[in-house]
């Protein structure tokens, strides 16, 4: 769709503005893959244990799998099954799951301003793939300034794969591989978040806001303890929420690190 | 409290949570790119990916099972720390997860060994 003239232009361009070839988008998607490894682990075991689960109650093998792949819901599938299995009919069970993924149109809400170029086909596989944990790789991503559409798509792509393929061995051969726990594939996801933690404080306030939100969630914990009931699934909005606005208001000088424009993800000329 | 659900709820509930869980990631994104958002906005948004941070660190890593666990005992805490170090010195997010995956396995053998029981 492009004049050859304006290719060559763009292939001199590709190592400051990442996205615009189109060889530099399959790098910049294979590179996406690479940075979605440690999703790809993390889910293998909570999807293996989302297939045993489901077929446990009812769900065919077919099923289970249709139900990840369609739904990428993580905790929200765990809630559906939990809601079904007390008696609850269609209609609540797809309630209950949508209010406890509420937290990704904040997620949504903050990747926006990145999104300015892109389209609204890519952007509806950018939106299908947004997890707790895809959108940490990207947002750090972005803020590295080296995210694209290629590779925020490649780590969408790895993500559902990890997700689809563990509920795939749960749901087929869970018997022969036993407790996946054993490998210490139930701490990746928390080893990825500690260093998500470490890229996304850039300075000392970034650090304190953090710190805050890690303290909500103690505090959450506590209060459970203590008789006050939040289900747990509410903990990282309730943090999230807090923590940002407390910083909003404690740090009245800290600009916004990105002014959206800035670093908006680079899309391809000819495919917007 | 039942045992096994119905066909049809199961396929009504996979097609409705497939519908709901895209809309609830793409609308948000799609409507909030396309407009100038307040400066005041972006900066609250600009706090939200740290506070998203600490708050899954501190649930996943210090609230293993949702019960607050005494930090020495836990042996997340140190393979935190190592994905921590590994991520400062070579910014590679699979390095770091997979040595503190290992330090993590590590110590949660010595644990064991001692009868921390974890």
């Amino acid at each position: 769709m492009s004049t050859p003239s304006y290719t060559t232009h763009r292939k001199k361009s590709t190592r400051h503005v990442p996205g615009l070839s189109k060889v530099g988008d399959r790098s910049d998607f294979s590179r996406g893959i690479k940075l979605g490894l440690p999703i790809f682990l993390g889910y293998l075991p909570v999807g293996l244990a989302f297939g045993i689960l489901a077929t446990q109650h009812g769900f065919s093998p077919l099923e289970a799998l249709l139900c990840s792949a369609t739904a990428l819901a993580g905790a929200g599938q765990f809630i559906a099954l939990a809601t079904l299995l007390a008696g609850g009919n269609a209609l609540t069970t797809v309630i209950a799951t949508g209010v406890v993924n509420l937290r990704y149109v904040l997620f949504a809400a903050t990747v926006s301003p990145h999104l300015k170029k892109v389209g609204f086909k890519a952007m509806s596989w950018l939106g299908f793939t947004l997890t707790d944990e895809s959108f940490a790789i990207n947002i750090a991503d972005l803020r590295n300034k080296t995210a694209t559409q290629s590779s925020m798509g490649g780590v969408g792509l790895i993500s559902w794969i990890g997700w689809v393929a563990g509920t795939g061995i749960g749901v087929t051969c869970s018997s022969w591989i036993g407790d996946p726990s054993k490998w210490g594939v139930d701490f990746a996801m928390p080893a990825m978040f500690a260093a998500l933690f470490v890229t996304l404080a850039e300075n000392h306030k970034h650090v304190l806001t953090g710190v805050f939100s890690g303290c909500i969630v103690i505090a959450l914990a506590m209060a459970n303890h203590f008789g006050i009931a939040i289900d747990s699934n509410w903990f990282i909005v309730i943090a999230a929420l807090a923590g940002a606005t407390v910083a909003t208001l404690a740090f009245p000088h800290e600009q916004a690190v990105e002014s959206g424009e800035e670093i908006t993800v680079v899309a391809h000329k000819e495919s917007v | 409290m039942i045992d096994t659900i119905p066909q049809t709820t199961i396929i009504v509930v996979i097609i409705g949570m497939g519908l709901v869980n895209f809309c609830l990631r793409f609308i948000p994104m799609a409507a909030l790119s396309r407009i100038a958002l307040p400066k005041a906005l972006m900066r609250w948004l600009s706090f939200v990916p740290i506070s998203v941070m600490g708050a899954l660190f501190a649930k996943e890593v210090l609230l293993p099972s949702t019960e607050y666990s005494p930090m020495a005992a836990n042996p997340g805490i140190y393979g935190a720390l190592v994905s921590m170090l590994v991520f400062k010195a070579s910014k590679s997010f699979i390095g770091s997860t997979l040595a503190g995956v290992g330090f993590y396995l590590m110590v949660r053998w010595v644990f064991t060994l001692m009868g921390f029981g974890v």
